[in-house]
């Protein structure tokens, strides 16, 4: 498909095509802060205007692109009791027409992770508030330079410029323009409302070395693949590893909330007199009553068991039930834990247990 | 100092009058610090205590956070002044015991905001905006201290140390609405304020009953703002100031500038400070016969 050069400083030409073409454009912008030393800079993908500013390709956003399409709240439909009748109220699966702008790779990728759950094609039932939203969603995906300490995507089969789940997918390369390849017929649809933009076919090679350049900086490294049959054999479910590395968590749902793949919701009805809404909203397996049932027993009673949950559906989970990966790397949930949990320890201390070589060889230290 | 409180931590393990020793290790990255809990002597090689410290270890001793169910005996914790004034104000509401933990303390020079600001030192750009403020740097009480402890003054009211603070309360009150309107769409009700909050000690959280529901779950407008201001006024009298809850949201909603302003408005009404004393008890979890207030006689 169609590869071509971008200059950078278009991209607020390129978000005027696209509104002027009827997308909705969605773009990680930096939000306001009080002064002070105790606020931090924070990004969050938003609806931009033509004009309003930006920081595509400046740094992984603080929250995904998770919520355009499974948002923190939904109403699923309205209800209201009219004296013996019960009038329901079904909510639009009219969505706009929304492009995605600066989506980082691995979040691109953490798509097919949400899709491998809301739709049909493995859960047996197709839960169109997701489908439907993501039939409208185009996705411009934009490649990392500069990898944090915390990102370890090359662990779980990405890449800081894999362009997986991407329809159209652009490289910053070292001169400041950027290479763009047209991934899918959405990609397809965008290169055309941005053709006036476009020019020659791009630098191929440049773009591979930026690449790899970016991979080098990558500091963690734990191979995810080999770690798989220790979870998956029994017997390592009440190994010691997990009471010790998950005793200092503290069951808030900071690492859920910031993940791009987790997605467990509740459903819950809030009324108001005669009349409410039936409400989907985000749920974590971090919470405490997450499994407490009605009788009052709880099946994750502890805090670790709850953290060995996640860890376990990441990388056990997912590959066994989805065959897709339940983790893309993208490091928010060790940048974003109160207590410094890290994810990679325990997936270097699996390593170590299965006596897998390699695995923690970005980890000297490692005892 | 870490050496000291190493060797007397060790020294107490070993001798059995500590099951556990709470304290800082080295984290996953060089800007981090990470709660670890010492069982063995030889854990204790591991503690430190800098800059980087930025947790309040006594949400540890919260029964929210399995502490009973941990069956510690005595524990050992190692506290900056402001952690140990979460422990006083702990003991004062009858959270735990005086003689159920060991006070390791050493004075403090402080913490960074923020692990992300940590650039390798401690200066006026990175370190918390509490740090200002505070008259616990050499901590209040403790049970092993290095060297001789000063006497230090604290009869000063409470101050209010963020400088947002003051930027906010400037605003009409239109603008301050839409200033917390935008800032609580981030919200996702993860609850990282409540989980770190040293006195956020219910077995169940108000905004987690269902039966009834009286906070909607969901983190939208109203369940946001239904979150924020009961969470802001279960802790008036109580918060003692650390600043975690700010600290810890990963969306930088700065949460605890409601709660230094109900300090100041507990200051003013009440006279009270919390965190200073194991007797005196917050003025709004007490009853009192002779209240001027007739309504709650
Ligand atoms: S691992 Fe960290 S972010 Fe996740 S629930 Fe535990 S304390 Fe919160
Ligand atoms: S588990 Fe952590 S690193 Fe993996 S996708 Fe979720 S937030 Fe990112
Ligand atoms: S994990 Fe990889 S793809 Fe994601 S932000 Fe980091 S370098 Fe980029
Ligand atoms: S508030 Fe005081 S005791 Fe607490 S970290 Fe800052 S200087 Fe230390
Ligand atoms: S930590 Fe932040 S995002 Fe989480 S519930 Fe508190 S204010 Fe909301
Ligand atoms: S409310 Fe915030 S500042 Fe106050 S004690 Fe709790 S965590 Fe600390």
């Amino acid at each position: 498909m169609r590869t071509a050069t971008l200059q950078k400083n278009d991209l607020d030409r390129v978000i005027d095509l696209l509104s002027q073409a009827d997308y909705r454009v969605i773009a990680p912008q930096n939000q306001p802060r009080l002064d002070g030393p105790d606020s931090i800079d924070v990004a969050v993908f938003k609806e931009i205007q033509s004009g309003d500013s930006h920081n595509i390709g400046e740094g992984l956003s603080t929250t995904g692109i998770k919520p355009f399409l499974f948002p923190k709240d939904e109403p699923l439909f309205a209800y209201e009791n009219r004296g013996k009748k019960v009038v329901l109220t079904e909510v639009s699966l009219d969505f706009p027409k929304t492009v995605i702008l600066g989506v980082r790779p691995c979040d691109v990728a953490s798509v097919s992770s949400l899709d491998a759950v809301f739709s049909d094609k493995n859960a047996g039932f197709n839960d169109e508030l997701f489908t439907k939203r993501l039939e409208k969603t185009t996705f411009v995906s934009y490649s990392c330079t500069e990898p944090d300490v915390s990102c370890f995507c090359t662990s779980v089969g990405l890449a800081p410029d894999s362009d997986k789940g991407s329809d159209l997918h652009m490289t910053e390369l070292p001169d400041g323009t950027l290479h763009v390849e047209v991934k899918t017929k959405a990609g397809e649809k965008i290169a055309a409302v941005i053709d006036a933009l476009l020019s020659g076919d791009g630098d191929a090679v440049a773009r591979q070395q930026a690449g790899v350049a970016a991979a080098e900086k990558i500091t963690r490294l734990r191979d995810s693949a080999p770690i798989l049959p220790w979870l998956q054999d029994l017997g390592n479910f009440g190994d010691e590893m997990w009471q010790r590395l998950g005793e200092k968590c503290l069951g808030c749902g900071a690492c859920t909330f910031e993940c791009p793949t987790c997605h467990c919701f509740d459903i819950v009805d809030e009324n108001s007199g005669n009349k409410g809404y039936r409400v989907k909203f985000w749920d974590s397996c971090q919470f405490d009553h997450f499994t407490l049932h009605a009788s009052g027993h709880n099946t994750r009673n502890s805090q670790f068991e709850r953290y060995r949950n996640r860890f376990n559906c990441k990388f056990k989970i997912y590959e066994d039930v989805f065959g897709e990966k339940g983790c893309v790397g993208c490091g928010r949930c060790i940048r974003g834990c109160p207590v410094n949990l890290d994810i990679t320890e325990y997936m270097a201390e699996v390593a170590h247990k299965a006596a897998i070589p390699n695995a923690m060889s970005a980890d000297p230290d490692f005892e | 100092m870490i050496e000291q409180i190493r060797e007397k931590a060790r020294e107490l393990l070993e001798s059995g009058e500590l099951d556990v020793v709470i304290g800082y290790a080295e984290g996953s990255d060089p800007t981090r610090t990470t709660p670890i809990f010492c069982r063995k002597p030889e854990d204790t090689d591991k503690l430190v205590l800098d800059g980087r410290c930025v947790n309040t270890l006594p949400a540890y001793l919260n029964k929210r956070h399995e502490y009973p169910k941990k069956g510690w005996k005595k524990t050992g914790i190692i506290g900056k002044g402001c952690d140990i004034r979460a422990i006083t104000q702990l003991i004062a509401e009858n959270q735990l015991k005086r003689d159920e933990v060991y006070i390791f303390g050493a004075e403090c020079e402080g913490v960074v905001a923020h692990p992300e600001k940590w650039d390798g030192s401690l200066h006026e750009g990175n370190c918390a905006s509490k740090c200002s403020a505070c008259d616990v740097k050499i901590p209040l009480d403790t049970d092993f201290y290095p060297g001789e402890k000063p006497e230090v003054d604290r009869s000063g009211p409470y101050m209010v140390s963020a400088p947002a603070l003051a930027t906010l309360v400037k605003m009409d009150d239109e603008d301050r609405f839409a200033f917390w309107r935008d800032d609580f769409d981030r919200c996702f009700k993860c609850y990282a304020c409540r989980e770190v909050c040293p006195h956020c000690s219910c077995n169940i959280c108000i905004t987690d009953r269902t039966m009834p529901s009286w906070v909607d779950q969901a983190a939208h407008t109203k369940g946001v703002f239904g979150w924020h201001l009961t969470r802001a006024m279960h802790l008036v009298g109580r918060c003692t100031g650390c600043g975690e809850c700010t600290r810890a949201c990963p969306v930088n909603i700065q949460v605890d500038l409601f709660n230094q302003k109900m300090k100041e408005v507990i200051q003013e009404s009440f006279d009270y400070k919390s965190g200073y004393s194991m007797e005196v008890k917050p003025p709004l979890i007490t009853y009192n016969t002779d209240d001027q207030e007739t309504y709650i006689r």
